[in-house]
């Protein structure tokens, strides 16, 4: 295509660059800035000499293979469980209108901090939580809380809980998502009808029909919730054990430890991290492909059954069984807000009150709009850079080169923990002082990445006929992108912005530490309480936090609805 | 500021790194003498010093990092916001810490990054080993407590605990704030007579398996849970061993004082909440475990806050705080302004703020904080002595919390005459006690 050069233009030809440097020069540099302090430079604490002592403490440190075990143990089976779940709830309810009412069940979730989900069930399943209270004492006799080690069991399993019930949202919104595109989803679904009138009963039929070719577009997002997992903080901090933790969540100990020579530790151990996450996406790969291998006699042998009903039984089950977990949990947090003093066998309290969202409300001012405008700030520079990069593909004519897209995804597969401690160094070296713009531009990494992942399949399935029409009558670039493409694409743009919205609003450790700890947010009040005294308090801060992102996402189902139906009507 | 003078800082970011140290120390002295030379010839005398230093001080804004996870003090620090902004025109901002070694952190990435004079840090509360490792960093700014008038007020020439933070001398580094002692506290409906004595704590854990519990180390009240027992421990002990916990930790001196704690440590376990086989991870969750009735006995730094969880309904209204008869550890907490603050002078004018008998007055009422104070009675004048009297002051204070549990408060009082203060042992100690523990009890599958 010819191109007229116009400022629109240049600058849509130069956007797939800004984007890149925006995300790969904070990564790189934060590793650098984590690598040289491994390997023993740090000049602040008199030490400059290169060594592998900081990897001595680190191997020395006492239980450092169970923190290993347990990353591996609790990232690998929960990802497991979760993909396995969301295969299982795709295959049962593939042709019924369940799907999207499970979808839509399980949807709130998705916009829920990870922080708010594992205090929730954290209440759930402890000594003294909710299943406990239910039961208390007409079935098990207890008058004050069982002695249990649940949460914070050694094995990791309320991890894996948390982690799972976190996960499996995303993975069946990613499906659904691949499955709304006409192009695969109709074809899947006819050739679906086709495998059931040869006799394969449905879930046989998915699982031999659409889920191989359903199963390349989930592999991205399936290889992100891995490596999330495998180095999330806020989950295990709050559901697992700590004798010892998870080895994500001694790095962030050792580096926020009084003893600053465990700086060159916990820079070590980050190394640690990112091997071990690379580890763990290798396995996957590995074991798609023996999985690939042995399973191509199975996909033709021509058996129609495999105890069909017995499986759609389960998966029945284990649907009621999560989601009467997610509204126990968000019951429990609801009541905890409103608490008076709460006696432990008692299933409700004692007194109702409304002092805690008083004294939460008086305080939540400043962090509120904190939390909203850097927000609005990150959100609205991704979705901007995104449509350029997106319009720069289809003036191009060609996709992203394969190594660009990588790096658009890298900050969803390199544990943030390993190169965030780094980035402030890098910050500091810069001289960027201004902890506003520090800590939008930390946002960024993290929204961009889910924005473009949003807008990228509506963006590019865009019928290009209307441009060349539009282009035939004289419409310059900048006019198309304006009034033709950008009005067609106003509902995903919309979910797109909802999407970066509940991203910004949930990042706790890019606040904390690009800010200094001058910007409160939410979130960050919300973390630091978890930790603190007042539970009441806290239910307050969890509820509010999964209140902002829900309302971008109600105003983005709301808005086109309401703009298109005034549409017709004129 | 002219365009020539902007020259040297541009040409300085051009500087390699390891030069531009020399390079901005350099400037700093060249830019202090031209501020200084006019006033430094007219008059030395500290007073006059301390003059400019309210003049440079004014209208400025100042960040404040401190340990947040308190409600009641967190409300005593927007209390002085308030009023250092109506006396100085200043902007205090408290940077909510859940751990002081996030700013220790802070400064060292500063320090790190060549940031010698614009650090993010004006002020920071600190004590201990956090203290110590600063100190040691040269991470702080040295021989300015002097300069606050109000510092005369703790008589420091005859007190010498507010000149020594952990028996570490704090050289001018840090002002003095408040003092704590460690208070415990029981659910008296689920226990009646708490243990009294560290070997009746270990005899009542026995008789209430999973009802007690301690956090885990290198977390503040940990720590000071274990070293209240072993200096208990060790109370038999020959002077000349005990003294060595006042000295830095060797080899031999751990060896004759540390067994006895773990055997202590060993037999206690057992019996702890989930079996001593979880620690929380920090302090601030044991009264959240004490309102869920999982635990009937926890313990606490400052006891003010047992009332004002009742008041908030975190805490069940049967809940009772009382001192140990063996002795409660005392330590005195500290105000610091890093080496690199971007406006020092500013939170010097804050800091003396906080050392007046007005604030440190505020600060010992129950129903704001109940933090002793640093000042030394025989100074204060008669009217600030009597801004101390809290049966007159806590009449009319607005933002006081409504005690819904009248019989709280006094319980706080009647056993704390009954307690001899321990002090903290050299900050050397906190290290050693939590290495060690960690690889006693960190990893046990």
């Amino acid at each position: 295509m010819i191109l007229a050069n116009s400022l629109f233009t240049r600058l849509v030809r130069l956007s797939p660059n800004i984007m890149m440097t925006i995300i790969a020069v904070p990564i790189l540099g934060g590793l650098l800035g984590v690598m040289l302090p491994a390997m023993g430079w740090l000049p602040a604490l008199e030490t400059s000499e290169f060594g592998w002592h900081g990897f001595k403490q680190l191997f020395d440190t006492p239980g450092i293979m169970s923190m290993v075990m347990l990353s591996f143990t609790t990232s690998l089976i929960s990802t497991l469980l979760a993909f396995m779940l969301t295969v299982l709830i795709l295959a049962s309810y593939f042709s019924s209108p369940w799907l999207t009412r499970i979808q839509r069940l399980l949807g709130p979730i998705l916009v829920i901090p990870h922080a708010a989900a594992a205090i929730a069930i954290s209440f759930l399943i402890a000594p003294s939580g909710m299943l406990s209270r239910l039961m208390s004492p007409w079935l098990s006799g207890w008058n004050s809380p069982p002695d249990w080690l649940y949460p914070h069991d050694a094995m990791g399993l309320s991890i894996i809980i948390g982690l799972t019930i976190k996960e499996l949202p995303f993975l069946l919104l990613m499906a659904l998502g691949v499955l709304a595109q006409p192009g695969i989803g109709n074809s899947l679904r006819a050739q679906h009808r086709v495998a059931l009138s040869l006799g394969y009963s449905p879930m046989t039929a998915f699982a031999k029909v659409v889920f191989p070719r359903l199963y390349p577009y989930l592999r991205l997002p399936i290889l992100a919730v891995l490596a999330y997992s495998s180095a999330c903080v806020e989950i295990p901090l709050i559901l697992g054990p700590n004798t010892p933790p998870t080895l994500a969540v001694a790095i962030m100990q050792w580096f926020n430890d009084v003893d600053l020579s465990l700086r060159i530790k916990a820079s070590a151990g980050a190394l640690l991290q990112i091997l071990i996450t690379l580890a763990l996406l290798a396995i996957w790969w590995l074991s798609e492909r023996l999985v690939k291998r042995f399973s191509v006699n199975a996909l033709t042998n021509g058996k129609r059954e495999y105890a069909d009903p017995l499986w759609q039984r389960m998966t029945q089950l284990l649907t009621l069984l999560l989601l009467c977990v997610i509204g126990l949990s968000l019951f429990g947090m609801l009541v905890w807000s409103v608490a008076g003093f709460w006696r432990f066998p008692a299933a409700l309290p004692q007194q109702w009150v409304s002092m805690h969202w008083q004294s939460a409300l008086v305080q939540m001012h400043t962090p509120l709009m904190n939390t909203l405008l850097i927000g609005a700030c990150s959100t609205f520079l991704a979705v901007v850079l995104t449509l350029l990069v997106l319009e720069a593909e289809q003036q191009r004519g060609k996709k992203l080169a394969s190594l660009s897209s990588v790096i658009i995804y890298l900050p969803l597969l390199i544990p943030s923990i390993t190169f965030l401690f780094g980035l402030v160094w890098l910050q500091e070296q810069m001289h960027s002082r201004n902890a506003f713009i520090n800590v939008v531009l930390a946002h960024l990494l993290f929204v961009l990445p889910y924005v473009f992942l949003s807008l990228a399949s509506s963006y590019r399935r865009l019928d290009p006929r209307y441009s060349t029409v539009a282009a035939s009558l004289g419409a310059t670039p900048a006019k198309i992108f304006c009034q033709i493409k950008l009005p067609m694409l106003l509902a995903p743009i919309l979910i797109a912005i909802a999407l970066g919205l509940a991203i910004s609003f949930s990042q706790y450790l890019p606040t904390l530490l690009a800010s200094g700890g001058r910007i409160n947010t939410i979130t960050t009040e919300a973390v630091a309480l978890a930790n603190g005294a007042s539970r009441r308090i806290s239910a307050v801060y969890a509820l509010m936090q999964m209140f902002l992102p829900a309302m971008a996402f109600l105003l983005a189902w709301f808005i086109p609805n309401i703009i298109f139906r005034r549409r017709y009507r004129g | 500021m002219t365009r020539g003078h902007l020259m040297p800082l541009i040409h300085i970011a051009s500087i390699p790194l390891r030069r531009r140290a020399a390079h901005s120390r350099l400037l700093a002295v060249l830019v202090c003498g031209y501020f200084f030379t006019g006033v430094s010839l007219a008059a030395p005398s500290p007073d006059t010093t301390w003059i400019d230093i309210e003049s440079r001080g004014l209208d400025q804004e100042v960040y404040f990092h401190a340990w947040g996870g308190n409600p009641q003090i967190n409300q005593y620090i927007q209390w002085i916001a308030k009023r250092v902004n109506q006396e100085y025109r200043i902007d205090l901002h408290q940077v909510k810490l859940t751990n002081t070694g996030e700013a220790v952190s802070r400064v060292l990435t500063e320090k790190s990054a060549g940031n010698h004079d614009n650090g993010q840090v004006d002020m920071v509360w600190i004590n201990g080993e956090n203290f110590a490792s600063m100190a040691e960093h040269h991470l702080l700014t040295p021989n300015w407590v002097s300069q606050l008038p109000h510092f005369k007020l703790t008589n420091p020439d005859h007190n010498p605990a507010m000149t020594r933070d952990f028996g570490v001398p704090t050289q001018g580094m840090e002002a003095p704030w408040g003092q704590a002692s460690l208070a415990f506290y029981y659910d008296s409906m689920a226990t009646v007579l708490p243990p009294q004595t560290l070997p009746q704590l270990l005899h009542w854990s026995q008789v209430n398996p999973g009802r007690f519990t301690y956090p885990k180390p290198p977390d503040f009240l940990a720590m000071s849970f274990l070293k209240y027992a072993l200096i208990v421990l060790n109370d038999a002990q020959p002077d000349s061993i005990k003294q060595r916990l006042y000295r830095p930790a060797s080899p031999q001196a751990e060896a004759a004082l540390l067994p006895v704690l773990w055997q202590f440590l060993d037999r206690l376990h057992p019996n702890l909440w989930r079996k001593g086989q979880h620690f929380v991870s920090s302090g601030m969750a044991l009264p959240r475990l004490v309102g869920d009735g999982e635990l009937s006995l926890a313990f606490t730094f400052s006891a003010a806050e047992v009332p004002a969880a009742i008041g908030r309904f975190d805490l069940p209204s049967s809940a009772r705080s009382y001192k140990m008869q063996d002795g409660s550890l005392s330590n005195i907490h500290f105000i610091a302004i890093p080496y690199n603050a971007a406006h020092s002078d500013s939170a010097k004018l804050v800091i003396n703020f906080l050392l007046s008998p007005e604030a440190q007055a505020k600060k010992q009422q129950i129903e704001v904080w109940g933090d002793s104070t640093v000042l030394d009675f025989s100074l204060l004048t008669p009217q600030q002595q009597a801004l101390f009297d809290t049966t007159t002051l806590g009449q009319d204070h607005p933002d006081r919390i409504d005690d819904s549990s009248p019989t709280a408060t006094p319980s706080i009082m009647t056993h704390y005459s009954a307690s001899p203060a321990l002090s903290e042992p050299h900050p050397s100690w906190t290290h050693v006690i939590a290495q060690q523990w960690l690889s006693r009890y960190g990893a046990q599958q």
